[in-house]
Protein backbone atom coordinates (compact mmCIF):
# COMPACT_ATOMS: atom_id res chain seq x y z
CA UNK A 1 0.00 0.00 0.00
CA UNK A 2 3.51 2.07 -0.54
CA UNK A 3 1.35 4.13 -3.10
CA UNK A 4 -1.53 4.76 -1.55
CA UNK A 5 0.10 7.51 0.74
CA UNK A 6 2.21 8.81 -1.70
CA UNK A 7 5.50 6.79 -1.48
CA UNK A 8 7.45 5.98 -4.11
CA UNK A 9 7.72 2.16 -5.13
CA UNK A 10 11.37 1.99 -4.36
CA UNK A 11 10.60 2.57 -0.08
CA UNK A 12 8.68 -0.61 -0.17
CA UNK A 13 9.31 -3.58 2.20
CA UNK A 14 12.53 -5.69 1.34
CA UNK A 15 11.84 -9.25 0.29
CA UNK A 16 13.19 -12.44 1.90
CA UNK A 17 16.08 -13.96 0.63
CA UNK A 18 14.29 -16.37 -0.68
CA UNK A 19 10.22 -15.94 -0.75
CA UNK A 20 8.00 -17.94 -1.53
CA UNK A 21 5.50 -17.98 -4.11
CA UNK A 22 2.75 -16.45 -1.39
CA UNK A 23 5.28 -14.24 0.40
CA UNK A 24 5.79 -13.06 -4.00
CA UNK A 25 1.74 -12.63 -4.76
CA UNK A 26 1.22 -10.79 -1.17
CA UNK A 27 4.06 -8.01 -1.86
CA UNK A 28 3.16 -7.78 -5.39
CA UNK A 29 -0.71 -7.00 -4.35
CA UNK A 30 0.76 -4.34 -2.25
CA UNK A 31 2.54 -2.67 -5.02
CA UNK A 32 6.20 -4.12 -3.92
CA UNK A 33 7.68 -3.58 -7.41
CA UNK A 34 10.85 -5.49 -5.96
CA UNK A 35 8.94 -8.58 -5.49
CA UNK A 36 7.27 -8.52 -9.04
CA UNK A 37 11.02 -7.52 -10.32
CA UNK A 38 11.83 -10.89 -8.69
CA UNK A 39 8.92 -12.58 -10.33
CA UNK A 40 10.52 -11.40 -13.61
CA UNK A 41 14.03 -13.16 -12.92
CA UNK A 42 12.38 -16.27 -11.62
CA UNK A 43 10.35 -16.92 -14.56
CA UNK A 44 11.53 -14.87 -17.88
CA UNK A 45 14.17 -17.16 -19.30
CA UNK A 46 12.11 -20.02 -19.27
CA UNK A 47 8.93 -17.60 -20.37
CA UNK A 48 11.38 -16.19 -23.01
CA UNK A 49 12.18 -19.98 -24.14
CA UNK A 50 8.80 -21.19 -24.76
CA UNK A 51 7.30 -18.40 -26.58
CA UNK A 52 10.31 -18.44 -28.69
CA UNK A 53 9.46 -21.78 -29.91
CA UNK A 54 5.55 -21.40 -29.96
CA UNK A 55 5.61 -17.52 -31.88
CA UNK A 56 8.77 -18.59 -33.47
CA UNK A 57 11.44 -15.90 -33.26
CA UNK A 58 13.04 -14.21 -30.50
CA UNK A 59 11.87 -10.40 -30.58
CA UNK A 60 7.84 -11.96 -30.86
CA UNK A 61 9.07 -14.18 -27.74
CA UNK A 62 10.12 -11.17 -26.03
CA UNK A 63 6.96 -9.19 -26.77
CA UNK A 64 4.94 -11.71 -25.89
CA UNK A 65 6.89 -12.41 -22.73
CA UNK A 66 6.53 -8.46 -21.73
CA UNK A 67 2.57 -8.85 -22.35
CA UNK A 68 1.95 -11.35 -20.34
CA UNK A 69 4.20 -9.77 -17.33
CA UNK A 70 1.96 -6.33 -18.05
CA UNK A 71 -1.02 -8.90 -17.61
CA UNK A 72 0.07 -10.37 -14.55
CA UNK A 73 1.14 -7.40 -12.62
CA UNK A 74 -2.85 -6.11 -14.29
CA UNK A 75 -4.65 -9.09 -12.92
CA UNK A 76 -2.39 -9.53 -9.61
CA UNK A 77 -4.81 -8.25 -7.43
CA UNK A 78 -7.02 -10.57 -8.37
CA UNK A 79 -5.23 -13.66 -7.83
CA UNK A 80 -6.47 -15.80 -5.51
CA UNK A 81 -3.60 -18.51 -5.44
CA UNK A 82 -7.00 -21.38 -6.71
CA UNK A 83 -3.26 -22.52 -8.57
CA UNK A 84 0.27 -21.91 -8.03
CA UNK A 85 1.99 -18.96 -9.30
CA UNK A 86 3.96 -20.34 -12.29
CA UNK A 87 1.41 -22.14 -13.50
CA UNK A 88 -0.92 -18.94 -13.71
CA UNK A 89 2.06 -16.87 -15.04
CA UNK A 90 2.38 -20.24 -17.94
CA UNK A 91 -1.19 -20.01 -18.82
CA UNK A 92 -1.35 -16.01 -19.59
CA UNK A 93 2.21 -16.75 -21.59
CA UNK A 94 0.25 -19.82 -23.63
CA UNK A 95 -2.62 -17.60 -24.31
CA UNK A 96 -0.68 -14.47 -25.35
CA UNK A 97 1.38 -16.53 -27.81
CA UNK A 98 -1.43 -17.94 -29.28
CA UNK A 99 -3.18 -14.33 -29.29
CA UNK A 100 -0.12 -13.06 -30.72
CA UNK A 101 0.08 -16.02 -33.56
CA UNK A 102 -3.09 -15.44 -34.67
CA UNK A 103 -2.61 -11.45 -34.76
CA UNK A 104 0.67 -12.27 -36.99
CA UNK A 105 -1.23 -15.02 -39.36
CA UNK A 106 -4.07 -12.29 -39.84
CA UNK A 107 -0.81 -10.09 -41.00
CA UNK A 108 0.69 -11.68 -42.91
CA UNK A 109 -2.05 -14.33 -44.26
CA UNK A 110 0.17 -17.22 -44.14
CA UNK A 111 1.84 -19.18 -41.10
CA UNK A 112 3.89 -17.82 -39.82
CA UNK A 113 7.83 -18.53 -40.46
CA UNK A 114 9.90 -20.27 -37.97
CA UNK A 115 13.71 -19.74 -37.08
CA UNK A 116 14.72 -22.61 -37.56
CA UNK A 117 18.66 -23.98 -36.18
CA UNK A 118 21.37 -23.71 -39.19
CA UNK A 119 23.86 -25.84 -37.31
CA UNK A 120 24.70 -28.51 -40.43
CA UNK A 121 26.87 -30.66 -37.21
CA UNK A 122 23.40 -31.59 -35.80
CA UNK A 123 21.07 -33.07 -38.67
CA UNK A 124 18.73 -34.96 -35.73
CA UNK A 125 18.49 -31.37 -34.00
CA UNK A 126 17.41 -30.07 -37.46
CA UNK A 127 15.04 -33.17 -38.49
CA UNK A 128 13.70 -32.94 -35.21
CA UNK A 129 13.01 -28.88 -34.97
CA UNK A 130 11.01 -29.44 -38.49
CA UNK A 131 9.00 -32.24 -37.35
CA UNK A 132 8.20 -30.54 -34.42
CA UNK A 133 7.01 -27.94 -36.14
CA UNK A 134 4.25 -30.67 -38.49
CA UNK A 135 2.58 -31.39 -34.36
CA UNK A 136 -0.40 -30.25 -33.80
CA UNK A 137 -0.78 -27.62 -31.27
CA UNK A 138 -1.41 -29.61 -28.34
CA UNK A 139 1.00 -32.13 -28.74
CA UNK A 140 3.64 -29.27 -29.52
CA UNK A 141 3.21 -27.36 -26.48
CA UNK A 142 3.08 -30.92 -24.34
CA UNK A 143 6.70 -31.67 -26.04
CA UNK A 144 8.30 -28.11 -25.60
CA UNK A 145 6.70 -28.05 -21.92
CA UNK A 146 8.40 -31.12 -20.74
CA UNK A 147 11.01 -32.25 -22.56
CA UNK A 148 12.08 -28.77 -23.33
CA UNK A 149 11.70 -26.61 -21.04
CA UNK A 150 11.53 -29.30 -18.23
CA UNK A 151 8.69 -28.90 -16.59
CA UNK A 152 6.97 -31.62 -14.23
CA UNK A 153 3.56 -33.75 -15.40
CA UNK A 154 1.95 -31.92 -12.58
CA UNK A 155 3.07 -28.65 -13.53
CA UNK A 156 1.81 -29.04 -17.02
CA UNK A 157 -1.68 -30.81 -16.41
CA UNK A 158 -2.51 -27.61 -14.15
CA UNK A 159 -1.23 -25.30 -16.88
CA UNK A 160 -3.45 -26.81 -19.11
CA UNK A 161 -6.06 -27.50 -16.66
CA UNK A 162 -6.36 -31.25 -17.74
CA UNK A 163 -5.43 -34.51 -16.22
CA UNK A 164 -1.68 -35.64 -15.66
CA UNK A 165 -2.55 -38.85 -17.18
CA UNK A 166 -3.89 -37.18 -19.99
CA UNK A 167 -1.13 -34.91 -20.57
CA UNK A 168 1.32 -37.95 -20.10
CA UNK A 169 -0.54 -39.77 -22.96
CA UNK A 170 -0.64 -36.61 -25.20
CA UNK A 171 3.21 -36.14 -24.42
CA UNK A 172 3.27 -39.74 -25.42
CA UNK A 173 1.47 -39.23 -28.67
CA UNK A 174 3.79 -36.29 -29.58
CA UNK A 175 6.77 -38.75 -29.31
CA UNK A 176 5.38 -41.12 -31.16
CA UNK A 177 4.14 -39.07 -33.88
CA UNK A 178 7.97 -37.66 -34.08
CA UNK A 179 9.93 -40.44 -34.06
CA UNK A 180 7.29 -41.68 -37.35
CA UNK A 181 8.08 -37.93 -39.03
CA UNK A 182 11.98 -38.46 -38.22
CA UNK A 183 11.97 -42.33 -40.12
CA UNK A 184 9.70 -40.84 -42.61
CA UNK A 185 12.38 -38.03 -43.65
CA UNK A 186 15.75 -40.07 -42.86
CA UNK A 187 14.47 -42.63 -45.71
CA UNK B 1 4.28 -62.85 -21.57
CA UNK B 2 6.31 -62.97 -24.49
CA UNK B 3 7.70 -59.91 -25.49
CA UNK B 4 7.47 -58.96 -29.40
CA UNK B 5 8.47 -56.12 -31.49
CA UNK B 6 4.74 -54.59 -31.63
CA UNK B 7 4.47 -54.46 -27.90
CA UNK B 8 7.68 -51.70 -27.82
CA UNK B 9 5.29 -48.56 -27.88
CA UNK B 10 3.38 -50.28 -25.03
CA UNK B 11 6.20 -50.30 -23.07
CA UNK B 12 7.01 -46.61 -23.71
CA UNK B 13 3.93 -45.30 -22.59
CA UNK B 14 4.08 -47.74 -19.49
CA UNK B 15 7.22 -47.62 -17.50
CA UNK B 16 6.15 -51.58 -15.93
CA UNK B 17 6.42 -52.96 -18.97
CA UNK B 18 10.19 -51.62 -19.38
CA UNK B 19 12.18 -54.57 -17.70
CA UNK B 20 10.68 -56.80 -20.26
CA UNK B 21 11.41 -54.80 -23.29
CA UNK B 22 14.71 -54.23 -22.33
CA UNK B 23 15.14 -57.99 -22.32
CA UNK B 24 13.75 -58.05 -25.90
CA UNK B 25 15.79 -54.94 -26.56
CA UNK B 26 19.37 -57.12 -25.82
CA UNK B 27 18.61 -59.13 -28.89
CA UNK B 28 16.50 -57.49 -31.25
CA UNK B 29 18.50 -54.82 -33.42
CA UNK B 30 15.57 -53.12 -35.09
CA UNK B 31 13.69 -52.46 -31.54
CA UNK B 32 17.04 -51.18 -30.18
CA UNK B 33 17.05 -48.63 -33.03
CA UNK B 34 13.89 -47.58 -32.63
CA UNK B 35 14.28 -47.27 -28.60
CA UNK B 36 17.69 -44.95 -29.38
CA UNK B 37 15.56 -42.83 -31.68
CA UNK B 38 13.10 -42.79 -29.33
CA UNK B 39 15.52 -41.70 -26.53
CA UNK B 40 17.17 -39.25 -28.92
CA UNK B 41 14.11 -37.39 -29.21
CA UNK B 42 14.05 -36.41 -25.19
CA UNK B 43 17.96 -35.69 -25.47
CA UNK B 44 17.83 -33.62 -28.23
CA UNK B 45 14.53 -32.22 -27.25
CA UNK B 46 16.38 -30.57 -24.37
CA UNK B 47 19.11 -28.57 -26.40
CA UNK B 48 16.19 -26.93 -27.81
CA UNK B 49 15.95 -24.41 -25.08
CA UNK B 50 16.60 -21.18 -26.15
CA UNK B 51 19.14 -18.87 -23.77
CA UNK B 52 19.98 -15.20 -24.77
CA UNK B 53 20.17 -11.72 -23.16
CA UNK B 54 17.04 -9.19 -23.20
CA UNK B 55 18.99 -6.26 -21.67
CA UNK B 56 15.87 -3.98 -22.32
CA UNK B 57 13.01 -6.44 -22.25
CA UNK B 58 12.49 -5.75 -17.79
CA UNK B 59 13.17 -1.95 -18.44
CA UNK B 60 10.51 -1.90 -20.90
CA UNK B 61 8.54 -3.90 -18.75
CA UNK B 62 8.97 -1.64 -15.69
CA UNK B 63 8.65 1.81 -17.37
CA UNK B 64 5.20 0.42 -18.83
CA UNK B 65 3.92 -0.12 -15.47
CA UNK B 66 5.73 2.82 -13.34
CA UNK B 67 3.27 4.66 -16.11
CA UNK B 68 0.12 3.13 -14.97
CA UNK B 69 0.90 2.42 -10.41
CA UNK B 70 -2.65 2.49 -10.14
CA UNK B 71 -4.01 -0.33 -12.23
CA UNK B 72 -2.57 -2.20 -9.52
CA UNK B 73 -2.65 -0.58 -6.73
CA UNK B 74 -6.38 0.62 -6.70
CA UNK B 75 -8.71 -1.58 -5.06
CA UNK B 76 -12.12 -1.19 -5.67
CA UNK B 77 -13.23 0.18 -2.69
CA UNK B 78 -10.46 3.05 -3.73
CA UNK B 79 -11.79 3.73 -7.29
CA UNK B 80 -14.96 5.33 -5.80
CA UNK B 81 -13.05 8.33 -4.41
CA UNK B 82 -15.52 10.97 -5.28
CA UNK B 83 -17.44 8.88 -2.58
CA UNK B 84 -14.46 8.99 -0.09
CA UNK B 85 -14.11 12.79 -0.69
CA UNK B 86 -17.48 14.11 -0.26
CA UNK B 87 -17.26 11.90 2.97
CA UNK B 88 -14.20 13.22 4.16
CA UNK B 89 -15.26 16.96 3.38
CA UNK B 90 -19.05 16.32 5.02
CA UNK B 91 -16.93 14.73 8.28
CA UNK B 92 -14.13 17.64 7.99
CA UNK B 93 -17.22 20.45 7.91
CA UNK B 94 -18.99 18.64 10.69
CA UNK B 95 -15.93 18.39 12.44
CA UNK B 96 -14.82 22.06 12.01
CA UNK B 97 -18.36 23.51 12.88
CA UNK B 98 -18.11 21.64 16.40
CA UNK B 99 -15.00 22.55 16.89
CA UNK B 100 -15.56 26.28 16.34
CA UNK B 101 -18.37 25.92 18.80
CA UNK B 102 -16.64 24.03 21.37
CA UNK B 103 -14.00 26.76 21.12
CA UNK B 104 -16.13 29.41 21.74
CA UNK B 105 -17.51 28.04 24.54
CA UNK B 106 -14.14 27.05 26.11
CA UNK B 107 -13.17 30.62 25.67
CA UNK B 108 -16.24 32.68 26.87
CA UNK B 109 -14.90 34.53 29.88
CA UNK B 110 -15.81 33.55 33.61
CA UNK B 111 -18.65 34.62 34.69
CA UNK B 112 -20.06 36.06 38.29
CA UNK B 113 -21.75 32.22 38.50
CA UNK B 114 -18.28 31.14 38.46
CA UNK B 115 -17.64 32.71 42.26
CA UNK B 116 -21.49 31.54 43.09
CA UNK B 117 -20.16 27.97 42.34
CA UNK B 118 -16.55 28.21 43.35
CA UNK B 119 -16.71 30.54 46.27
CA UNK B 120 -13.92 31.75 44.53
CA UNK B 121 -13.33 35.23 43.15
CA UNK B 122 -14.13 35.29 38.98
CA UNK B 123 -11.24 33.88 37.04
CA UNK B 124 -10.94 33.76 33.49
CA UNK B 125 -9.49 30.06 33.63
CA UNK B 126 -12.10 28.81 35.37
CA UNK B 127 -15.38 27.36 33.55
CA UNK B 128 -18.87 27.49 35.26
CA UNK B 129 -21.19 24.37 35.97
CA UNK B 130 -23.07 25.43 32.62
CA UNK B 131 -20.21 26.42 30.52
CA UNK B 132 -18.89 22.95 31.45
CA UNK B 133 -21.74 21.12 30.32
CA UNK B 134 -21.57 22.62 26.93
CA UNK B 135 -18.03 22.33 26.63
CA UNK B 136 -18.49 18.69 27.19
CA UNK B 137 -21.40 18.21 25.19
CA UNK B 138 -19.62 19.39 22.16
CA UNK B 139 -16.72 17.91 22.71
CA UNK B 140 -18.25 14.21 22.24
CA UNK B 141 -19.73 15.47 19.58
CA UNK B 142 -16.74 16.56 18.12
CA UNK B 143 -14.91 13.64 19.40
CA UNK B 144 -17.26 11.35 17.29
CA UNK B 145 -16.89 13.19 14.51
CA UNK B 146 -13.03 13.19 14.03
CA UNK B 147 -13.59 9.25 14.95
CA UNK B 148 -15.45 8.85 12.08
CA UNK B 149 -12.78 10.47 10.18
CA UNK B 150 -10.29 8.40 11.76
CA UNK B 151 -12.41 5.25 11.17
CA UNK B 152 -12.08 6.13 7.38
CA UNK B 153 -8.52 6.60 7.61
CA UNK B 154 -7.70 3.77 9.44
CA UNK B 155 -8.04 0.68 6.86
CA UNK B 156 -5.41 3.11 4.74
CA UNK B 157 -2.73 2.58 7.74
CA UNK B 158 -4.03 -0.98 8.16
CA UNK B 159 -1.08 -3.55 7.20
CA UNK B 160 1.25 -0.45 5.93
CA UNK B 161 4.64 -0.85 6.70
CA UNK B 162 6.02 1.70 4.48
CA UNK B 163 7.89 4.88 6.79
CA UNK B 164 4.86 7.24 5.65
CA UNK B 165 2.78 5.68 7.19
CA UNK B 166 5.00 4.63 10.42
CA UNK B 167 4.96 8.42 10.65
CA UNK B 168 1.30 8.70 10.21
CA UNK B 169 0.31 6.28 12.59
CA UNK B 170 3.57 7.26 15.29
CA UNK B 171 1.89 11.24 15.21
CA UNK B 172 -1.52 9.73 15.73
CA UNK B 173 -0.40 7.91 18.65
CA UNK B 174 0.95 10.85 20.18
CA UNK B 175 -1.99 12.60 19.82
CA UNK B 176 -3.42 9.89 21.27
CA UNK B 177 -1.71 9.74 23.92
CA UNK B 178 -1.54 13.61 25.12
CA UNK B 179 -5.57 13.45 24.50
CA UNK B 180 -5.77 10.89 26.67
CA UNK B 181 -3.51 12.65 29.22
CA UNK B 182 -4.97 15.57 29.43
CA UNK B 183 -8.35 14.18 29.69
CA UNK B 184 -7.27 12.35 32.52
CA UNK B 185 -6.00 15.69 33.97
CA UNK B 186 -9.03 17.14 33.29
CA UNK B 187 -11.15 14.95 35.19
CA UNK B 188 -8.82 16.61 38.41
CA UNK B 189 -9.33 19.93 36.98
CA UNK B 190 -13.20 19.75 35.26
CA UNK B 191 -12.97 23.83 34.96
CA UNK B 192 -9.56 24.80 33.77
CA UNK B 193 -10.36 26.38 30.79
CA UNK B 194 -6.15 26.28 29.77
CA UNK B 195 -6.65 22.28 29.92
CA UNK B 196 -10.11 22.38 27.94
CA UNK B 197 -8.31 24.51 25.18
CA UNK B 198 -5.82 22.48 24.59
CA UNK B 199 -7.41 19.07 24.36
CA UNK B 200 -9.39 21.37 21.65
CA UNK B 201 -6.03 22.63 20.53
CA UNK B 202 -4.91 18.57 20.50
CA UNK B 203 -8.38 17.40 18.50
CA UNK B 204 -8.02 20.01 15.93
CA UNK B 205 -4.33 18.35 15.53
CA UNK B 206 -6.14 14.95 14.99
CA UNK B 207 -8.26 16.45 12.42
CA UNK B 208 -5.52 18.20 10.63
CA UNK B 209 -3.41 14.80 10.62
CA UNK B 210 -6.29 12.16 9.52
CA UNK B 211 -7.08 15.42 6.49
CA UNK B 212 -3.83 15.63 5.33
CA UNK B 213 -4.04 11.38 5.34
CA UNK B 214 -6.81 11.18 3.52
CA UNK B 215 -6.36 14.34 1.27
CA UNK B 216 -2.62 12.42 0.10
CA UNK B 217 -4.63 9.23 -0.41
CA UNK B 218 -7.20 10.85 -2.37
CA UNK B 219 -4.51 12.50 -5.26
CA UNK B 220 -2.68 9.25 -5.21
Amino acid sequence: MVWEIGLPLRFAVNLPEHPTDAELVEQCKRGNFHAFERLYELHSARMKSLAFHLVGNRADAEDTVQETFLKVYRAMRGFAGGSTLSTWIYRILINCCYDNLRKQQRLAEKPVSREQSNDPKLPLKVALERALGKLNERQRLVFLMFEVEGLKHSEIAAILEAPEGTCRSWLFEAKRELKRLLRESST
Amino acid sequence: MKFECGDLDRALEAPELMPEAREHLKQCPACRSEYRLWSDISATGRQFHEEWESPTLWPRIRSILEAEPKLISTPSWRRQWKVWAIAAVVLVGIGSLFLSRFQQTVRTPASPDVARITGAPANRDFLTEQALRDVQRTEAAYRQSIEKLSSLAEPKLADNTSAQAANFKEKLLLIDSAISETRSNLDHNRFNVRLQTELADLYREKQQTLQELLTRDQKN
